[in-house]
């Protein structure tokens, strides 16, 4: 299915964050925006919110259960040995791989969910709707198809007057992001 | 909160974003210097040779090193701990600084975390090495086997420290990579070359910038960060645990983790220095790596330089202290005096004294001399982790296990081949991927300038 954007391309970022605003405010459709940095006043403005931390809580959480468990399994359960006169389970040497394995789950699985949520992964090819936000542009994104035609066009005379270096339409075949 | 007045902008010479991005791509587009190849040729060589030792290790055991039965380790596990140490620092660098919030590290990080990711693969090598039968390391991961199954001892030190380097390896890793993403994307939309559209898109992920991608990713570089700054910490804490539970005299102490993390972190920002010092020169880095990073990498060496050197003392005033005659004679017949006299000393000389030297502000901002302490700081961790490991072996409670040690050409040649891994790793970085982070410069080029007030 082809769909149309509206791009526009700002090369300050002062003029990118009003323009955001301004579209925010009148409602138009932002289908998204693209910086060459991070901007956290743009997470602010787009109500971009991660729950990758609570996320990575509970990595942890699942993390220090299954190493102690595991420990306890093979230290008291499954072949007990007597190591240096301590008990089967010796509580306080455990810790020690509790935590770094603990850090290695959080990390892995942190990481594999960022990359499914935000679909990276190798290979993978999202559409890119400017080159140049990767550089020194600041790129915002207007759909045009899913919200009223005039609301468009409005959006482009808003960024125009903020200053928008380029504002044009552009077709994509099929939308990967 | 930054004071422009006193600090000075944290990037020099105004640059615009597209300036940023051109700069730092560059050097990957113009093929390196003549010294580039002799450099890589040097190391190469340096490789091999490690290949061959490594080899003639593996085929004949390692009878073919100095170890004996009472020095039974010897630098290969000197070689190890500075490794790991030097591996150190670029993690510390950038988590520790990341969680600080201390903006200046965006122009470093990105060289300080693939200096690690070198050094702990070189540092790797030696314990693995050290097991004799290298074809049954795999002995070491606790799997379900048919022989009991009989589990690893989750109690020993030296099961810790396998788990903490197999995982502070992946997670540097990790972080450098993802660290990289934005930069890979960036050089993949500017490149001309199609071979290098493929590779980098590939490798860049599908990274577009996309709001969705930036909260994500700074989302995920703060846990990592947050959760790593613990593995800077436990790391080398472990590694001292190798030698604290040990009852040989000079061992046996409770100041060796923190004495071995700050000392880790010591050799790291040394080495940091060393690189940083060469790459701004080379490639004409100098308004990114302004001289103010250099000062404030200088200044952190000094302050650590006083630690070891405090730590060096104690150490020394606790054998006497305790009163134990076999703890004296190791640091007082067989350190200050002895037959390890010429090791002793230039390490105290190497991190205690020479670091001094940065308490003069002409010495901060003049890159030999930059170079030369940096250099000696590396010289003199390596011959404290020697002190350290030999001294104790070599002369302890029976005067009749009494042996000197001395490395054998596959020791020498163990340790070269490391040298040309982590150069070689090093050079192949400075040709193929962005040295600093863009994307991060790109985030912090306002401070402290003009426009900012």
């Amino acid at each position: 299915m082809t769909r149309t954007f509206k791009i526009g391309v700002f090369d300050d970022e002062g003029k990118f964050l009003t323009s955001i605003k301004l579209l925010k405010e009148k409602e138009f459709l932002i289908y998204d925006v693209f910086t060459p940095y991070p901007i956290h006043e743009v997470f602010h403005l787009m109500k971009r919110k991660s729950r990758l931390p609570t996320a990575a809580y509970f990595f942890g959480l699942f993390g220090i259960i299954a190493t102690l468990a595991f420990l306890y399994y093979t230290s008291v359960i499954d072949w007990p040995v007597v190591y240096g006169g301590k008990p089967f389970n010796s509580f306080p040497s455990f810790i020690v791989v509790t935590i770094i394995v603990t850090i290695l789950t959080v990390t892995i699985a942190s990481l594999v969910l960022f990359s499914a949520r935000s679909k990276l992964f190798p290979g993978r090819e999202n559409t890119i709707f400017d080159p140049r936000a990767t550089n020194d542009k600041f790129v915002i994104v207007v759909d045009n198809d899913n919200q009223d035609i005039s609301n468009a066009r409005r959006a482009e005379i808003v960024m125009k007057e903020q200053g928008a270096i380029e504002v044009l339409d552009k077709e994509f075949e099929s939308v990967k992001a | 909160m930054y004071n422009r007045k006193i600090r000075g902008p944290l990037i020099e010479g105004n640059k615009t974003l597209g300036q940023i991005t051109e700069e730092i791509i560059n050097p990957l587009d113009v093929r390196p210097g003549l010294w580039w190849t002799i450099a890589f040729g040097i190391a190469s060589a340096a490789a091999l040779f490690g290949g061959y030792a490594i080899y003639i290790t593996v085929n004949k055991g390692i009878g073919t090193w100095g170890v004996n039965n009472s020095v039974a380790w010897g630098w290969e596990i000197v070689n190890f701990v500075w490794w790991i140490g030097i591996g150190h620092a670029g993690t510390a660098f950038s988590i520790f600084l990341l969680i600080l919030r201390q903006r200046w590290r965006t122009s470093i990080n990105r060289a300080a975390e693939a200096m690690t990711v070198f050094a702990v693969i070189s540092a790797a090598l030696f314990p693995a090495l050290h097991m004799g039968r290298i074809w049954l390391a795999f002995y070491i991961f606790p799997y379900p086997n048919t022989r009991g199954p009989l589990w690893v001892n989750f109690n020993s030190p030296l099961f810790w420290d396998f788990t903490a380097i197999t995982a502070y390896l992946l997670i540097s890793v990790s972080f450098w990579y993802l660290g990289m993403l934005p930069d890979l994307a960036t050089i993949r939309d500017k490149t001309a070359s199609r071979l290098r559209k493929t590779l980098y898109g590939f490798f860049s992920l599908g990274w577009t910038g996309s709001s969705r991608h930036w909260i994500r990713y700074e989302s995920l570089s703060f846990i990592l960060g947050g959760i790593a700054a613990v593995l800077v910490v436990s790391v080398h804490s472990i590694v001292a645990t190798d030698f604290a539970v040990g009852i040989e005299p000079g061992w046996h102490t409770t100041i060796f983790p923190p004495f071995f993390v700050v000392g880790a972190i010591f050799s790291g920002f040394a080495m940091v220095m060393t690189l940083m010092v060469l790459i701004r020169r080379i490639y004409k880095l100098t308004d990114y790596i302004t001289d103010n990073h250099m000062d404030a990498i200088a200044r952190i060496l000094v302050f650590i330089s006083l630690i070891m050197g405090t730590a060096y003392l104690t150490e020394i005033f606790i054998a006497w202290y305790s009163g134990n005659q076999y703890e004296m004679f190791t640091f007082f017949r067989n350190r200050i005096t002895g037959d390890y006299t010429i090791q002793f000393w230039g390490m105290i000389v190497c991190n205690a004294l020479i670091p001094q030297l940065f308490w003069f502000r002409k010495m901060r901002r003049n890159w030999k001399w930059l170079l030369f302490v940096s250099l000696s700081i590396n010289v003199g961790m390596w011959l404290e982790r020697y002190n350290i490991v030999v001294t104790s072996l070599s002369k302890d409670f029976l005067p009749s296990n009494w042996v000197s040690y001395t490395p054998t050409i596959i020791d020498i040649g163990v340790f070269a081949g490391t040298l040309g891994l982590f150069g070689v790793g090093v050079l192949l970085f400075m040709r193929y991927i962005p040295m600093l982070a863009i994307s991060e410069l790109k985030g912090v080029v306002h401070i402290g300038n003009k426009t900012e007030d």
